[in-house]
């Protein structure tokens, strides 16, 4: 079973990727965007234990809870920034956020 | 049979992580994210890596969701639905350059997978075997000992995001001084 499932879960992984990154492109949703992101970031994680799994070796697994320490931190803040965000312009809709636009 | 059951869930995965695409309503779009990712971590106990579904499940599922709902319930959003004609040039070339990523990344996940088991897998699985460790036991050891350092700057980065996520979410009045009080102004 181990290696049939291994280049189906790449395969999966790299779905999940794509999706994210059609997320991105597409959604105009702050928060859309995000939970885009993180599915890149689980993609990321599966294809970890995927190569972990197939190789025996249980590096995999650490860098997954790195991985998932580091998107814990990035949702507490980046949804503070969103609800700062929001409290200025009542909307969280990212093309209409160009006040860096020169 | 275990072959089975596997791509049920591969199909479950894909299913929901088209929901998460698709879905106008943010809020269906993060339940359908909670469906994601417990099915990546029932996908992990298959590979036996049952720390890693558990974090999985409480750190993801429980706690990140948690907090996306959170936030979609005090800002009541919806994914606007006029289009401006750049975006839909935008989404066009998007989707485009997207597939283009998926077929070369697959395509080359055809060509250049290693098939076969290597050594180090038998040495490791018989080692797991003999000795009976849990996975747990394994991967604390490593955290404590290979990865001690990115384990401490780990913990400054929780530090520090605590901290960031405190200060962005303050209130500040016209002269710069920061709002105690719960009434609300909006």
């Amino acid at each position: 079973m181990g290696e049939s499932i291994f280049e189906a879960n790449l395969i999966l992984s790299l779905f999940l990727f794509t999706v994210g990154i059609l997320g991105v492109m597409w959604k105009r949703n702050a928060i859309s965007l995000f939970m885009s992101v993180e599915l890149m970031l689980n993609a990321a994680n599966l294809a970890f234990v995927t190569f972990a799994f197939q190789h025996g070796i249980i590096d995999g697994g650490i860098l997954v809870l790195f991985i998932m320490t580091v998107a814990a931190a990035e949702a507490g803040v980046g949804l503070a920034i969103f609800i700062a965000l929001f409290r200025v312009r009542r909307h969280l809709r990212v093309d209409e956020h160009d006040m860096l636009h020169g | 049979m275990a072959l089975v059951i596997y791509y049920v869930l591969f199909g479950i995965t894909v299913l929901f992580a088209l929901g998460v695409l698709f879905n106008r309503n943010t809020v269906r779009s993060a339940i359908c994210l909670v469906g994601v990712m417990a099915a990546l971590a029932v996908n992990y106990l298959i590979m036996r890596q049952e720390f890693v579904a558990f974090i999985q499940i409480v750190v993801y599922t429980g706690a990140i969701m948690v907090l996306f709902l959170f936030v979609i319930m005090l800002l009541n959003l919806r994914e606007p639905e006029v289009m401006p004609w750049y975006l839909r040039k935008a989404r066009f070339w998007g989707g485009a350059l997207s597939l283009v990523f998926f077929f070369t990344l697959a395509l080359a996940v055809q060509v250049w997978t290693v098939s076969g088991v290597t050594p180090g897998a038998i040495e490791n699985e018989a080692f797991i075997k003999e000795s009976g460790t849990p996975e747990v036991i394994l991967l604390s050891t490593l955290m404590i000992t290979k990865y001690v350092a990115p384990f401490i700057l780990t913990s400054i980065l929780l530090l520090v995001a605590v901290i960031g996520a405190i200060v962005m979410a303050k209130r500040y009045d016209e002269d710069g001084q920061e709002i105690i009080s719960e009434e609300e102004v909006s």
